[in-house]
């Protein structure tokens, strides 16, 4: 790999470029599906090739390629430098990036077991025994559980000398039980929603998550939804389980903290945020109990890497501070234009895509208090589990979030099953209402394995690290 | 580029060396380039080019997938190797067999223009550069990005199959933005000499300059024009949750045959066959895409099939399979609503009081057997007062069954435009006129 980026960073010098990076990737992910009680797919995926970033006459150029012999490393090279010279006929301002230090090393995910020794026999078998325990009860209808294996080896290298080397290992796997009757379909899913859980850790994260041990339970909450009650209607408490307070971060927090949005590079597609420069360090974004972070060290969320794809090193930086807005995720381009240097949340989707500001692990730092206690101190209100849809303005602020299943609460007592919730709010509103969230006891680390961005769009793994919480004066109904 | 020959001859060698079973093996090469501005400047500029093969091995009553994007001479035989690894595992009663060829049917037509094939970062660069500076000239910014594509694809299979074609896309999509507002636009061809970039730009630079200094409107039920941008987001989501037979099959799509659920006025297609929906002969199965009417003048009418799901219910494939095997299910990717007879800007004449949408954004399923979606409406909310657009609103969340939308329809437009939906798949779309639309927030 050395070589290919030592020829590609010369070959963008030779041709104009004033600084170069690029990555070499091999990247090999296995995906398996059981649907309804047979194999319906086993998809093994190999990838291979190169990215050049380039700057030339103040702009930036991006080729990529899966074709690593020299005159195509060379070719794309030029080619970056082709495309950021036609770029600079149009620009007026050349590009500024923050200073950072070169760095030179080695990182591999911590696994127990690699999952890629584990055989392709003992995947089919944990998916076979976990669609069967799924089988007994004839209202479901469709039934589906997969797992998925990523291994992702990672060259980077610069003109200003840095040389990194990396090993990601990726382990997920879910189910979903979908039940239907005459005029109602519902689906559970565990252990979240979406396909699958997936954190950056070997075999030993499947087997904790116990697919098989929770396939009955989760078909009976399917069937149980299809007579549930329809959720209440009105303004009440809401209690999310993490899995939902996950997601509430990623689009409430995760994405309006992306300093590329913010910065307009992202209006066209992704879109704004509403957290403008003005408001850093004075802005109240939630509550006392609301802490944020940004955490590339805190594994095994699917954001742990060594360095970002431009070889800033990996780190904690505090987003939100208990309810105060403290903090952007950045690059060394977007850090520069507003006075600060990158927090490394560049990642790029594989070789042939320009790495973008992306999240990282976004964690929702643990409270004191525990689910328990918030249903027992709540006098009405719906405790919501598992995301089944999500929606939210392109500055961030409106949002309307919908849960597979809800616990409505009387008189601090969880007291009927209720179907189709969905809950809504305006972002600093909602956050500003939290008065609770639970301890490290029931604080887990959850991925969200399809988050989109960039055009061409990338789809990017990234990681939440949340444990319930509670909201109080929050608009809930039931989806018409 | 158009080597779907030398991409067939790869093709025929690899499953020469087949011992036994059968193969389907799928060899594309893809060149896309990408220029994004933002700001009135070009901040992202990017290119890819890649080789993908997919081999698809079937034997013993068991089927494989093997993948490999990379250029190297061994990307086939790796792909043969991880499609037996994948085989060996899979169960026995999920074979779906490989279509048998029609001998005849012909690789046309396919949309491709060689202007977009030959384009260079520059000429897109002096393209975008149209855009940004009528903005200027306008004291507003814009944003937005230009892509081309270029696609060649070549299927074998052991049972016969040998079709390939080379395709060409051409997107250009733009927000522009002032102080206060902002305004949306784009157009998409397989030529990207066809696109109408001054056209675009004066249409974003206007809907900009109009959409400034909103004020907030209550929420509540509204009569409603829905531009082509809004139109294609609704059609999307009833393609994939609706418009297939597995969504039949499995009793979540709210398709009931030879049931009127919607407006006669609503007749919905997929005809590969049309040009400007980025025309293309046949499926990833080899399959031939069938032009299906889904919606005939407001009654479910048909739904799209692959093999699989054609052998469940005793018919033919329509040709609308994705790579098999597969959990989703025939998805339509030409989507188009037939044109009524107003032209659109006298459908805003005849509203007394209603809301005219430039486009929806982040659209998403809430009770997909109902078709109800919610998402935001963004860049471009007007308010409609007796017969004319009178101001700009703040953007609105609605809540809304896409069904019962269709029900309402009062008018459909004499024009139509193609949008990508977030699934990039193009959609032709009219304006519509719709008697009642659930805004929630
Ligand atoms: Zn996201």
């Amino acid at each position: 790999m050395r070589d290919l980026s030592e020829r590609a960073l010369d070959a963008a010098s030779a041709a104009g470029a004033s600084y170069a990076d690029c990555r070499v990737i091999n990247s090999t992910v296995q995906r398996l599906t059981v649907k309804n009680g047979v194999v319906a797919s086993v998809e093994l995926f190999e990838d291979e090739g190169i990215g050049i970033r380039v700057i030339a006459d103040g702009s930036w150029g991006f080729a990529g390629a899966d074709d690593l012999g020299p005159a195509s490393i060379e070719e794309t090279a030029r080619h970056a430098v082709t495309i950021a010279k036609a770029s600079s006929r149009v620009n007026r301002t050349p590009v500024r990036m923050a200073p950072a230090p070169a760095l030179v090393g080695e990182y591999r995910t911590l696994v127990v077991r690699d999952p890629f020794a584990v055989s392709l026999d003992d995947k089919v078998d944990l998916l076979m025994r976990t669609d069967e325990a799924m089988s007994h009860l004839a209202q479901i209808r469709v039934r589906e559980c997969s797992l998925e294996f990523v291994r992702e080896i990672r060259h980077f290298a610069s003109s200003e000398g840095a040389r990194l080397d990396q090993t990601i290992i990726e382990s997920g796997g879910g189910m979903d039980a979908t039940a239907t009757s005459d005029d109602e379909v519902q689906t559970r899913s565990f252990p979240n929603s979406f396909g699958r859980h997936q954190v950056c850790a070997g075999w030993e994260a499947i087997e904790a998550f116990d697919l098989p041990g929770n396939a009955g339970r989760i078909a009976e909450e399917a069937v149980a939804l299809l007579t549930a009650a329809q959720c209440p209607a009105g303004t009440m408490t809401v209690i999310l389980d993490a899995t939902q307070a996950a997601l509430q971060v990623h689009e409430s927090c995760g994405h309006p903290t992306e300093l590329d949005r913010v910065l307009g590079h992202e209006a066209a597609y992704a879109g704004t945020s509403f957290l403008t420069p003005d408001l850093l360090g004075t802005f109240r974004y939630g509550s006392e109990q609301v802490t944020i972070t940004a955490d590339s060290t805190s594994a095994p969320g699917l954001g742990t890497f060594g360095w970002d794809d431009e070889g800033v090193a990996a780190q904690r930086s505090v987003l939100v501070d208990r309810g105060l807005f403290t903090g952007y995720l950045s690059s060394r381009e977007t850090a520069a234009a507003i006075g600060q240097v990158s927090n490394g949340c560049m990642r790029a989707d594989g070789w042939s895509r320009l790495p973008i500001i992306r999240m990282t692990n976004i964690n929702l730092e643990p409270g004191t208090s525990s689910l328990e206690e918030m249903i027992a101190t709540t006098e009405h209100g719906v405790y919501l589990e598992t995301n089944r849809s999500w929606s939210i303005d392109d500055r961030r602020l409106n949002f309307q979030f919908g849960t597979q299943n809800g616990w409505e609460i009387v008189d601090g007592k969880r007291v009927r099953l209720v179907r189709n919730p969905i809950y809504s709010g305006q972002t600093p509103e909602f956050w500003g209402s939290c008065d609770a969230v639970a301890a490290p006891a029931e604080w887990q680390m959850f991925g969200v394995v399809n988050c989109g961005k960039g055009q061409p769009s990338q789809l990017m793994h990234v990681g939440h690290g949340a444990a319930p919480c509670r909201f109080q004066n929050v608009r809930v109904e039931p989806a018409r | 580029m158009r080597g779907g020959d030398d991409l067939l001859a790869m093709g025929d060698g690899a499953l020469a060396s087949l011992a036994r079973g059968e193969a389907e093996v799928v060899i594309s090469d893809t060149r896309s380039e990408l220029t994004r501005f933002a700001g009135n400047e070009i901040h992202q500029s990017v290119a890819e080019r890649f080789r993908h093969v997919r081999v698809r091995l079937i034997d013993g009553g068991r089927t494989g997938v093997g993948e490999v994007r990379g250029h190297d001479g061994r990307a086939i035989e790796r792909a043969f190797a991880a499609a037996e690894d994948s085989r060996r595992v899979t169960t026995e009663s999920a074979v779906s067999p490989l279509p048998a060829p029609s001998p005849g049917e012909s690789d046309e037509p396919v949309a491709f223009a060689e202007a977009t094939a030959a384009t260079m970062p520059q000429g897109r660069a002096e393209l975008v550069a149209i855009i940004t500076d009528a903005a200027g000239a306008h004291g507003i910014n814009a944003y937005g990005a230009l892509s081309t594509s270029t696609t060649t694809t070549a299927i074998v299979t052991s049972a016969g199959l040998r079709r390939s074609a080379t395709s060409t896309q051409a997107s250009l999509v733009s927000v522009a933005r002032g102080d206060d507002g902002g305004g949306y636009a784009s157009r998409h061809s397989p030529d990207i000499d066809a696109l109408d970039v001054p056209g675009l730009a004066a249409e974003v630079v206007d809907t900009c300059e109009r959409n400034q200094g909103a004020t907030a409107i209550g929420p509540g039920d509204y009569e409603v024009i829905l531009s082509p941008y809004a139109v294609t987001d609704m059609l999307e989501h009833l393609a994939w949750g609706g418009f297939s037979a597995l969504a039949v099959q499995e009793h979540r799509s709210f398709m009931r045959i030879g049931e009127k659920l919607m407006s006669d006025r609503i007749t919905i297609r997929d005809d590969a066959r049309t040009h400007e929906i980025f025309a293309f002969p046949f499926d990833d199965e080899g399959v031939s895409t069938r032009p299906v009417t889904l919606i005939d003048r407001g009654v479910c009418s048909a739904v799209v099939y692959d093999t699989p799901t054609a052998l469940h219910d005793g018919v033919t494939s329509t040709g609308h399979s994705l790579p098999q095997p597969n959990t989703w299910g025939p998805l339509p990717r030409h989507v188009a609503m037939d044109a009524g007879s107003t032209p659109w800007q006298e459908m805003v004449g005849s509203v007394s009081r209603g809301l005219y949408i430039t486009r929806f954004w982040y659209v998403r399923d809430v009770h997909p057997l109902r078709t109800v979606i919610t998402g935001m409406t963004r860049e471009g909310t007007f308010l409609i007062e007796n017969g004319s657009i009178t101001r700009p609103v703040r953007d609105l969340r609605f809540t809304q069954s896409i069904v019962e939308a269709l029900a309402n329809v009062i008018q459909v437009s004499r024009e139509r435009r193609l949008e990508l939906g977030e699934g990039e798949s193009g959609v032709l779309s009219p304006w519509l006129h719709i008697g009642r639309f659930s805004f929630t927030s």
